[in-house]
């Protein structure tokens, strides 16, 4: 009873405290914009190996949850796109313009760059797209943001390299219904397809898919 | 004592309830993490420091100790174990690789442990793109090599992968709690 107690006090405390200042060991070059944010690590003890991340990596399928999906039954169907990304969160800040500004690249995630993997061929907004790895990143504005698919593959924060972008799609902005502290990504279904959803404080944004 | 617990429950499903909103996905509570081979590649790359080509790299999930016992609690002795959490650990090879005296081709896989008391039995495994070790299947294993079990300087709070350099290629290191183990890989 004791341990569980803990436990669960434990869990509470690494989904709620969010005050102590402790950066993460950011690489020093320049273009590693700082939107991750400070949080306590869920450590009570030194983590010589790896730390873990402010901003906690996730990732997402299509068909969704298709892991889980795999682990009941037998889909009918393979896995058609996965995102891994990193999940920034708000803690108090306005996204526009504490954290985003209009305009600017943003790496859509944190760390690691924002990675795209298509098991199969897609279209993607009426362009077709061969499988493969890709990673994403947007130039958000008021009306419209603009979704960046680019080669530049394993690779760190956002390094703007137009030459490797492969294709631009401007997606409108839609509020959310309520608000999200944790930059969220995920493939939705829709008629006919699919879309990408990104949703952070009170927008989203939508990039169609069809496979 | 269970009213507190009561209290911490209802408090939790609160905070768990305003972070699901609807069908977006609530942050994990065992967080994903990525490692790479070289160290850092990500990083040299954007920095142009490169050295030495992309090779591998591992994509977990990191559950903590959070007090509990691992080895021998939930960590079962003898039994097949996700290395991880909720997503199957996924190894990546970008080239190919020999472990345990085998080639395995360049390809995504997935990497699973039998940890015993005094070594363990690392697992690659062809079945990518699943969910823990619920749907582990024996005649999919691409090799199987055992690896010695070593106490570390200092309690791990979450488990943790990385490479490191060796003299015939990279080792991958995994630590939890006590307990780390080196995976030999070689060209």
């Amino acid at each position: 009873m004791k341990r569980s107690a803990l436990l669960l006090l434990a869990s509470c405390l690494f989904f709620s405290c969010n005050n102590n200042k402790e950066e993460k060991p950011a690489p020093t070059d320049k273009t590693v914009k700082n939107d991750t944010i400070t949080r306590p690590r869920p450590e009570k003890t030194t983590n010589n190996y790896v730390p873990v991340d402010l901003s906690p990596m996730d990732m997402s399928y299509y068909p969704a949850d298709y892991p889980k999906l795999k682990m009941t039954k037998t889909p009918t169907v393979p896995p058609r796109a996965r995102v891994i990304y990193s999940r920034p969160h708000l803690q108090g800040r306005q996204l526009f313009h504490d954290v985003l500004k209009y305009g600017e690249p943003w790496r859509l995630g944190a760390n690691e760059a924002t990675e795209l993997d298509l098991y199969t061929d897609a279209t993607i907004q009426g362009k077709k797209i061969p499988a493969g790895r890709y990673i994403l990143y947007c130039i958000p504005g008021q009306e419209t943001w603009t979704i960046i698919l680019n080669s530049n593959i394993d690779s760190w924060g956002l390094q703007p390299d137009p030459a490797s972008d492969i294709a631009r799609y401007t997606v409108p902005v839609q509020q959310t219904s309520n608000a999200i502290e944790f930059f969220t990504m995920v493939f939705q279904m829709r008629t006919g397809g699919v879309d990408l959803l990104m949703a952070w404080e009170n927008i989203e944004v939508r990039l169609p898919f069809s496979f | 004592m269970k009213k507190a617990i009561a209290l911490v429950v209802l408090f939790q499903c609160c905070f768990i309830g305003l972070m699901a909103q609807g069908p977006l996905p609530p942050v994990d509570k065992s967080p994903m993490d990525m490692s790479y081979y070289p160290a850092g590649y990500p990083v040299l790359k954007i920095q142009d420091k490169v050295t030495d080509p992309l090779t591998a790299r591992v994509v977990y999930s990191r559950p903590q100790k959070a007090g509990r016992t691992i080895y021998g609690g939930l960590v079962k002795y003898g039994e097949v174990w996700r290395l991880g959490a909720n997503e199957a650990t996924e190894i990546e090879f970008y080239k190919n690789v020999r472990i345990g005296g085998k080639k395995v081709s360049k390809g995504r896989y997935t990497l699973y442990a039998i940890a015993n008391e005094t070594s363990w039995t690392i697992i690659i495994n062809k079945d990518t793109d699943t969910w823990g070790s619920f749907k582990y299947n024996i005649k999919k294993d691409v090799v199987r090599t055992d690896v010695p079990v070593q106490k570390t300087d200092s309690p791990i709070e979450s488990l943790a992968m990385g490479f490191e350099k060796s003299t015939l290629g990279f080792n991958l290191i995994i630590g939890w709690d006590t307990i780390k183990v080196s995976v030999p890989f070689s060209f």
